[in-house]
């Protein structure tokens, strides 16, 4: 859920990087940048939380990173999933959208009684 | 990549996200710069955007180095895994080398486990009571079974005293004593069942309360039974003796048994752990000391102050300390001796500076503590040897095994693995020998230290609590990583320095090359580990031969008696209440009846005699004699029969012995040792001279016989003084043993049964509790010596052993390598016998070598033996010889064998082998 900011909660931040590393590698500029684009602007990324989420994905072992070079020619530490991380995402997704429609559902509601 | 991360730390991880975050903040910057800002304002405003950079980073930063300790431990984990399931497989394929390497290493550690359970029984472990910390001795803790009388003490204490004590210290929140009972007569069950002697001690009624003991069943003494002396006719007694006496039947408890004559009733039974406050001796039962009196007549202590039966234990208030007791303790025991020693007594204590015994009683008090610690120690040392000289002898066997091995570690290195996860690989196959090893060598331990305490036992017998505990453990964990260091280390490092080419391209047969690398290096290893058993081996010798010698002149030392021809009979008059008019009665037909016998030159009695265990102390004052310490008015003193000396031997100097006159009076006459009238009356005889003991009571000495060693084979005469055994003094009491003496004009063993016969035949009705040959009861005196002279001497030889079969090993070895040469030298001209002469020297220089180590280190252990070696200097020459000679004739013979094969070489084979 968002806060009142349109901020983003952990647990939600923590599915979506692993979303966005779910097409290869990434580093942490270009997931903020992605999260961004992707909800059009909607969900703003707090940057120090992104990076923190970032290691600690990695300590869980949901993410493996490596050091590469940039578009730019200037070094940055890739992350990618790794194959708990995707079984990780796999389960979060299954779970979102069961939440979701279960929400969607409740909110749809036209009657007070269920039909 | 990561492994290259792992060996970086903290600065590379720090790095590594100031890195990545600096990344991020130059590309938020270059969009900013984009959209219109300048560099500066960029700057800030990515800054701004991105919050807290330092508490991100210091997050980051500690989540990575988390995850590299994680990674880390996971592994090492991996890897001492793997290493230990290699160590297992090879240990394995094996199984003949592994099993020849852990049976070496159980019988060497398990012989270190063996001394040290027992150093850890007697020297370490603390009473199995509450917070023996907080416990202190008031006396000689080695006093257990002693009593003396005649003026107060220090180092024993009368049961007046300990009343003082416990009213007037000032750092005790209370103080309990414990005496001994002598051997007490105890009937349990129908009156007419067997006399039985249990071991039991007297204490005051506060001794459970003040240790924390429980009962496990029933109660113990709740502190109220010495309130009325005489009253309180209960015991308690110990798990022990519930389940070997009453078979752990329920109904023990409340049941009542007579000792001496008195019926007592069981209140209670201790847990299985508490065996009483001396360590060495368990006890069966306890007796509150306020019944004393009435249970061992005529001699009535409670009320004696001169009477010193007791050692006391007090327990320190909190806050108090051990410091403060050793200030306090003594002011009271000073006002006490002061206020009721015998003037001349009193004046000597006055005088002089007194020692006070006033030490930690967390340990409990123990006579075999101070009968062991030396001998134990030496043991620790000998078997501290042999490991060494076992660990060489296993790292020389390993040194061999990691040659043909050389191949597996030069593909292993080939194929990448770092030289140090090798070295590693191997120490842990090693610690997995030891451990098999040390887990066996437990259990020899628990065996040995059982064995080895039973012999020591000789007569009687030791109670120790042998049980694994974790001082034991972590010492024998200690000592098998120990060992792995000593056998390990080098093989291992040798093994990992494999020259990979030449050994992979090296045929079958000269893999030895390669492990040797260059042609001058021979084992060089080997040779050094040869070399180190030599000497160890050299201080074993030399010590067991000091100890042997020692032992020998212990034994042959002249006792002043007619030891040959002696023999010692032990009667239980005791049990059966004999005093004064009977006893003398029965000891005079023993005396008719064995003189009788033929092949009896002569015959005596007397209440301590020779080798017995027990003496009689007393003091005296000497007009004109000027007491120096409180110890100078101390005598020993014998009641005997009358031509005693005559009976055991003994020359006589001065005067004459005791008569059948002296007899059947007051004991007002005694004949005295040379060192008891040289001491009184230096430069004058002593006949015609007199004392006083307590109560101005007057003893004329009307003879002085020559010293004789009556106790102890190692210690000097002490001054003695013979009573008449038969006599009326009440004050001196009817004597409490019957010992008698045969003297016999042939071997003394043939006359045993015969004189057990006319014994019996004069009183039927008198057990005797031992009759032996006084040879048997010397040497079971000397037990402990003994002992550790033949364990020295075992150790001694295994090590010679072992240092043997090593010395074999390798000049085999290095003849082996050259075998080119002496080919060389045969085709130019050499005999066989050079060729012998050279392969030993090589040899001797090896033994040598050891030598010039081991002969310095044996002088200087040899002086730590101090203490046990007796007429024997700690360079004793002849010991040095003798080791040296049988060290040097072992070494010629291993050798021998590789010498004469070397010398039968020829020159092409040796050639052909090249």
């Amino acid at each position: 859920m968002l806060d009142r900011d349109g901020g983003l909660l952990r647990g939600t931040l923590d599915v979506l990087i692993l979303k966005a590393l779910t097409w290869g590698r990434r580093h942490g500029y270009a997931v903020a940048e992605w999260i961004k684009s992707i909800t059009d602007g909607e969900l703003l990324v707090e940057e120090g939380p992104l990076y923190t989420a970032l290691h600690r994905l990695e300590r869980n072992g949901w993410l493996t990173s490596e050091w590469g070079y940039s578009d730019n020619n200037r070094k940055a530490k890739y992350y990618s999933l790794s194959r708990t991380g995707r079984a990780e995402l796999r389960a979060e997704v299954a779970s979102w959208e069961r939440y979701a429609n279960a929400v969607g559902k409740a909110l749809a509601a036209a009657s007070p009684l269920p039909a | 990549m990561r492994r290259v991360f792992r060996i970086f730390g903290t600065r590379q991880i720090r790095r590594e996200v100031d890195d990545e975050l600096a990344f991020h903040l130059e590309m938020r910057t270059q969009r900013l710069i984009e959209g219109g800002m300048s560099r500066d304002a960029a700057e800030r405003e990515a800054l701004r955007q991105f919050g807290d950079v330092n508490g991100v980073r210091d997050n980051c930063v500690s989540m990575d180095e988390a995850r590299e300790r994680g990674m880390d431990r996971a592994t090492t984990i991996q890897e001492l895994t793997q290493d230990v399931g290699y160590a297992m497989r090879s240990v394995k394929r094996n199984a003949g080398f592994a099993s020849v390497v852990i049976g070496a290493l159980a019988l060497g550690i398990g012989a270190n486990t063996a001394i040290f359970t027992l150093i850890d029984a007697t020297l370490v472990r603390t009473l199995p009571v509450q917070h023996p910390e907080q416990l202190v001795i008031i006396g000689n803790p080695a006093r257990t079974n002693s009593s003396s009388e005649g003026t107060p003490r220090t180092d024993m204490l009368s049961y007046p005293l300990f009343r003082d004590l416990q009213r007037q210290n000032h750092v005790f929140s209370d103080v309990f004593v414990s005496g001994r009972t002598g051997r007490l007569d105890v009937r349990i069950g129908t009156s007419g069942a067997e006399l039985e002697h249990p071991r039991g001690r007297y204490v005051s009624a506060n001794y459970f309360a003040m240790l924390g003991v429980h009962a496990a069943h029933g109660r113990v003494f709740d502190g109220t039974e010495d309130q009325v002396p005489g009253a309180s006719a209960l015991v308690v007694i110990s798990d022990g003796y519930w389940t070997r006496r009453f078979h752990n039947d329920p109904a023990a408890v409340g049941s009542t048994m007579l000792i001496d004559g008195t019926r007592m009733a069981i209140i209670g039974i201790t847990p299985p752990v508490f065996t009483g406050d001396i360590v060495g001796v368990a006890q069966d039962l306890w007796i509150p000391a306020s019944m004393h009196d009435a249970l061992a007549p005529p001699r009535k202590l409670l009320d004696d102050r001169n009477r010193n039966w007791l050692l006391a234990m007090g327990r320190l208030k909190s806050g108090a300390t051990l410091a403060q007791a050793e200030n306090d303790v003594p002011r009271v025991l000073e006002q006490f001796i002061v206020d009721n020693a015998p003037p001349q007594a009193r004046q000597a204590f006055l005088a002089s500076t007194p020692k006070y015994w006033i030490s930690s009683g967390a340990k409990g008090f123990s006579r075999v503590r101070v009968t062991f610690q030396a001998p134990l120690l030496t043991l620790m040392i000998g078997v501290g040897l042999l490991l060494c000289i076992i660990c060489a002898n296993v790292a020389n066997l390993l040194l061999a095994r990691s040659i043909a091995r050389g191949r597996e570690m030069a593909v292993r290195l080939a194929l990448g693995a770092n030289r140090g996860r090798l070295v590693r690989q191997l120490l842990t196959e090693g610690l997995v020998l030891a451990m098999i090893g040390a887990a066996i060598g437990l259990l020899l331990a628990w065996w040995g230290s059982r064995a080895l305490l039973a012999l020591a036992g000789g007569r009687g017998s030791y109670s120790l609590d042998l049980g694994l505990d974790v001082p034991v453990l972590a010492f024998t964990v200690a000592v098998s990583f120990g060992a792995v260091l000593l056998f390990g280390l080098a093989p291992a490092l040798r093994a990992a320095r494999v020259d990979l080419a030449s050994t992979i391209r090296s045929g079958a047969t000269s893999i030895a090359g390669g492990v040797l690398a260059s042609r001058g290096q021979r084992a060089p290893l080997g040779k050094l580990l040869i070399a180190g058993q030599v000497a160890m081996s050299v201080v074993l010798l030399i010590g067991a031969a000091m100890l042997v010698r020692s032992l020998r002149n212990v034994v042959n030392v002249d006792t002043g008696l007619d030891r040959a021809h002696l023999i010692i009979a032990d009667i239980d008059i005791g049990s059966r209440g004999y005093q004064w008019e009977r006893l003398s009665t029965a000891a005079r037909t023993i005396h008719e009846r064995i003189a009788a016998l033929p092949g009896v030159v002569a015959v005596g009695y007397s209440e301590n005699g020779v080798f017995s265990g027990t003496e009689s102390g007393s003091s005296l004052e000497i007009p004109g004699f000027v007491v120096r310490t409180s110890s100078d008015s101390n005598f020993a003193y014998d009641q005997v029969s009358a031509g005693y000396a005559h009976a055991i031997g003994a020359r006589l100097i001065a005067g004459r012995e005791l008569a059948p006159s002296d007899e059947g009076g007051l004991a007002r006459v005694v004949v005295v040792n040379q060192a008891f009238a040289s001491f009184y009356f230096p430069g004058a005889s002593a006949v015609g001279k007199y004392f006083h003991v307590s109560d101005s009571v007057t003893i004329n000495i009307v003879g002085v016989i020559a010293d004789v060693r009556d106790h102890d084979l190692m210690e000097p005469a002490a001054r003695r003084a013979y009573y008449p055994y038969i006599h009326h003094d009440v004050q001196q009491g009817t004597p409490v043993a019957l010992r008698v003496e045969v003297r016999t004009a042939g071997d003394p063993a043939a006359l045993v049964q015969q004189v057990r016969q006319a014994i019996g035949a004069a009183d039927p009705n008198l057990p005797i509790e031992y009759i032996a040959p006084l040879e048997e009861l010397m040497m079971t005196s000397i037990i402990e010596q003994r002992l550790v002279a033949q364990l020295a001497t075992a150790f001694g030889t295994l090590a010679l052993v072992l240092a043997a079969i090593g010395l074999y090993g390798v000049m085999t070895y290095a003849v082996v390598g050259r075998t080119g040469e002496i080919g060389v030298r045969v085709a130019l001209g050499a005999q066989q016998l050079d060729v012998v002469r050279m392969v030993l020297f090589d040899a001797l220089r090896l033994v040598a070598a050891g030598l010039v180590i081991g002969l310095p280190l044996a002088l200087l252990s040899a002086r730590l033996l101090n203490t046990q070696l007796h007429g024997v200097g700690a360079a004793d020459p002849v010991s040095i010889a003798v080791a040296l000679a049988v060290l040097l004739a072992s070494a010629l013979i291993a050798g021998l064998i590789p010498a004469l094969r070397a010398s039968r070489v020829s020159p092409t084979q040796a050639l052909r082998a090249e």
